[in-house]
């Protein structure tokens, strides 16, 4: 309720000053793809300005809808999600196509999620469903998929592929929240528990080490918002070491997966091949970069997906790069202050497992390709090229809108208004 | 619910966790831009692992000695002597030479730094420029000179640092890289500049630094006589001279060379304080001439046997010197006992060249040592080897022969001229050359000559 006061004394001007700024960087950034050409490319130009031209749209629409100036989440999502369209358009107007199309895929999903569980009884009842459909979804994963790039996480449907487990990184948030948001009973812990196992389960056999990773950091996450028993989180986090020190100890192969670590120069052109030359050309960027379109590092494997980052600072510079990490901090900060005025502890703890989950997969990507981590292959949000980690990124944001500021519709349901002071005076 | 919501500031901790991270990252960025930038693997500067796009490469005078023109490496055209002459010191393409300038300062030649990475280079194809201190006419008078023999030549002004000359052979044209370069026995070692990187038996160079430790360890040295027979029983074996000396002074002892005389000098002070002057003057060092790394010059007297003692006091034995160490003592020996570094970088193009490099002391001798030696040194030229074999000069300086099992000896050289206006010391190594008095005397005194015409 000081939340409202604080956004009422923020100037008026201020959401378009963030728009104007955007839409400059975003027209320069057009500017240096469309002229790599000798002929402009119509389909671009149609992409970039149609993309910026839908930034301008949703605004107004998200003004009047919530009447509010509260802007700053998708502002991030946007500038973030309008740097990986510049990458993906210098490699080819198919991926910048597609890449557009998984934005708009992603927002449908913001939406769709934050309208959703604008009633926490949703967000309750809606948890079952994800918990079962999630499990089906990896399980069907597992029997279908094909092996790509050492792990088995994608479902190829010819036209296009999806990999569920990113689908299943936005019902995780969800399953954790809503069961643990009930009073800690000790069926709907150890359901949670079951699922948890499940899913990290499922990854491991698929060889996806790395979101395995990521969902098990999440579900400490949650488990420590919920108990805020720090011995407990010891335990299972030990527990879980010696869990993966056995693993390692008898599939000696899951080890091999991380032997570049901190070898990388050793094995320039093996297996620190992708860390060496994210590096490499990283550095020769500068501050300011080469030029969008001009660096090395994008005919490396992988480079508009998991070495996106390094894409960015040989080509737009490590200023650049370190305002993308920066900017996702400043997801974190809000999620945080949306936790602190949300309406019930089930937004509180979707909007801080959410931030986590991205932060720390965020963590593992730049860490990993830069050999400060080992190398685990997943996707930076809302930038690597790719549909469903777009889809996820902005799902997770969801959450964190959902706990600062809920849409409301302009004839505001009662029912709704009630049970938000009731929670709020809990 | 409130304690949920106070909860949710475990998300600032991991932003705490992650900024730290975001923190190395950039520090690491700064730390290691230049050497990570500059990797052989980098497509903006080479192709195939050999340079395509860097700054000129010039000599002192001015000549370019290497560029970049689209997107081609072009060495200098006018000879293939020339370009084998200069080859280990501008070094090849690929960084094979790993001390070469095209290597060892590539960071520096791709025009790195943190705010615009390589972005001069990519816009204009070529990096920052390097002017050398090297005068590439003398270098290639220099390689002539060493004639048939492999081995090093270089030559440094002992007031600044300088280096105004370094040659190594075996050496091949760039231009038409042999097909047997890495098979034939003759090119063994090309790939190294042994003026830095090189080691050798000394001989009786090593002489000078025994003379050192001498006169700062006994007081009576210049009234001592020795007296040489043709060898030297030392008790447990005994030292062979090069002749027959009879009654001979100290300095008479370093005119001759006289083993039986050193020997007994190199006894008397014993391994220890032998080694403590070897030591204090640079020796079982990893020393760096300015930014090049050199090879380690190795003393290890023995303790064990007064006869391996006495040969180690010669420079036989087990002793190595690195020629780019031997010629900074020759710079202190000259210079009043300050040795600078032999620098071959004249500018970079950078920042710190508006005040200019300033030189660095690599040996630090006794002002008095120094003056001594320096007396003995110009005796040696006066009284043994002949002014006339280095005419206007007035030379110091010491030849060495080496003496390697199975082979012929190595000629060694180290002098510098004594003349304020030519302020300039030299050492010639010229392997399986024979007698010091030699092709290493001769070839260093031909290429001084060339700097007494053109610089004096």
């Amino acid at each position: 309720m000081t939340k409202s006061k604080e956004n009422k004394k923020q100037p008026e001007f201020r959401q378009i000053t963030v728009m104007v700024l955007i839409s400059i960087f975003q027209l320069i950034c057009a500017a240096f793809v469309i002229s790599r050409e000798k002929e402009a490319s119509e389909n671009l130009i149609f992409i970039f300005f149609g993309y910026i031209a839908f930034e301008w749209l949703y605004m107004m629409f998200n003004v009047i809808i919530t009447g509010k100036d509260y802007f700053e989440l998708e502002a991030i999502a946007f500038f973030l999600s309008g740097i990986g369209l510049t990458v993906c358009a210098t490699f080819s107007e198919a991926y910048a196509i597609k890449q557009l199309v998984a934005i708009g895929l992603g927002l449908i999903a913001y939406l769709a999620i934050t309208l959703l569980i604008r009633d926490v009884r949703v967000a309750g009842m809606l948890r079952y469903p994800a918990a079962i459909g999630s499990l089906i979804l990896l399980a069907v994963n597992i029997a279908l998929a094909k092996v790509t790039n050492g792990a088995l996480n994608w479902l190829d449907f010819g036209v296009f592929s999806i990999q569920p487990s990113e689908l299943v990184k936005v019902a995780f948030v969800l399953v954790g929240a809503a069961s643990l948001d009930k009073l800690l009973s000790n069926t709907s812990l150890t359901k949670y528990i079951l699922f948890s196992l499940g899913c990290v389960g499922f990854l491991f056999l698929m060889r996806d080490f790395g979101t395995a990773l990521i969902f098990f950091f999440t579900f400490i996450l949650i488990a420590y918002m919920r108990s805020g028993d720090i011995k407990t989180i010891a335990i299972i986090c030990v527990g879980a070491f010696i869990g993966a020190a056995l693993i390692i100890a008898f599939k000696p192969y899951v080890a091999n997966r991380f032997a570049a670590y901190r070898h990388i120069w050793e094995n320039m052109d093996t297996i620190g091949y992708q860390q060496t030359r994210t590096l490499i050309y990283s550095s020769s960027g500068g501050l300011f970069g080469l030029g969008i379109g001009e660096g090395k590092l994008r005919n490396v494997f992988a480079a508009s997906t998991d070495l996106v980052f390094g894409v960015i600072c040989e080509e737009m510079g490590i200023a650049t790069g370190i305002a993308v990490l920066i900017a996702f901090a400043f997801i974190g900060i809000f999620a945080v202050r949306a936790a602190k005025g949300s309406a019930s502890s089930f937004y509180a703890i979707a909007a801080v497992a959410a931030a986590g989950m991205l932060i720390f997969q965020l963590s593992l990507n730049v860490f990993g390709i830069t050999d400060l981590l080992p190398l685990t292959g997943v996707t930076l949000p809302f930038i690597s090229r790719g549909g469903s980690s777009m889809i996820c990124s902005w799902g997770l944001l969801a959450y964190i809108r959902a706990a600062g500021a809920p849409f409301r519709l302009p004839a505001p349901d009662v029912e709704i208004a009630r049970r938000r002071r009731g929670g709020g005076a809990a | 619910m409130k304690k949920t919501v106070k909860r949710a500031a475990v998300v600032y901790v991991l932003i705490a966790f992650f900024l730290v991270g975001v923190g190395i990252l950039t520090a690491q960025f700064i730390m290691h831009g230049s050497d990570w930038a500059t990797n052989k693997v980098n497509g903006h500067i080479y192709s195939n692992g050999t340079v395509v796009n860097a700054g000129t490469i010039s000599d002192r005078n001015g000549r370019i000695l290497a560029e970049s023109k689209n997107n081609k490496r072009v060495f200098i055209n006018t000879s293939a002597t020339m370009r084998k002459a200069i080859l280990h010191i501008v070094g090849d393409t690929s960084g094979v030479i790993s001390t070469g300038t095209h290597n060892l300062y590539r960071s520096n030649l791709s025009g790195y730094n943190i705010m615009d990475g390589i972005l001069n280079l990519k816009r204009n194809g070529t990096g920052s420029a390097i002017q050398l201190n090297i005068d590439c006419e003398a270098n290639r008078i220099a390689y002539d000179a060493l004639g048939n023999y492999n081995g090093t030549l270089i030559v440094c002004n002992y007031k600044t640092g300088e280096l105004l000359c370094s040659v190594s052979k075996p050496a091949y044209d760039v231009n038409y890289v042999p097909r047997d370069l890495r098979t034939n026995p003759a090119y063994d070692g090309v790939f190294l500049d042994k003026s830095v990187s090189g080691q050798y038996t000394p001989g009786s160079i090593m002489k000078i630094i025994t003379a050192a430790s001498a006169i700062e360890n006994i007081p009576d040295i210049d009234s001592r006589t020795f007296e040489c027979t043709g060898e030297y029983q030392t008790g447990d074996g005994k030292v062979i001279c090069n002749g027959v000396h009879g009654k001979i002074n100290f300095r008479q002892a370093l005119n001759q060379s006289c083993n039986c005389a050193f020997a007994q000098i190199s006894i008397e002070l014993g391994a220890d304080k032998l080694l403590e002057t070897a030591k204090s003057l640079g020796f079982n060092r990893h020393l760096k001439a300015k930014e090049v790394p050199l090879t380690m010059s190795r003393f290890h007297p023995s303790k064990e046997t007064k006869t391996e003692l006495g040969w180690a006091g010669i420079g036989q034995s087990t002793t190595y010197i690195n020629p780019t160490h031997f010629l900074a003592i020759m710079n202190a020996i000259a210079n009043g006992g300050t040795g600078y570094s032999p620098d071959r970088i004249a500018t970079m193009g950078i920042l710190g060249d508006v005040v200019g490099r300033m030189p660095e002391t690599l040996v630090k001798m006794n002002p008095a040592t120094a003056a001594k030696l320096k007396a003995m040194l110009r005796s040696n030229v006066v009284d043994k080897y002949g002014d006339w074999n280095f005419p206007g000069l007035e030379m110091c300086g010491k030849t060495g022969t080496a003496e390697i099992d199975g082979k012929k000896s190595t000629s060694v050289f180290a002098g510098f001229s004594s003349k304020d206006s030519l302020p300039l010391a030299v050492v010639c190594i010229a392997e399986e050359a024979g007698w010091g008095s030699g092709t290493a005397m001769k070839a260093s005194n031909t290429v001084l000559q060339y700097f007494l015409k053109n610089y004096e």
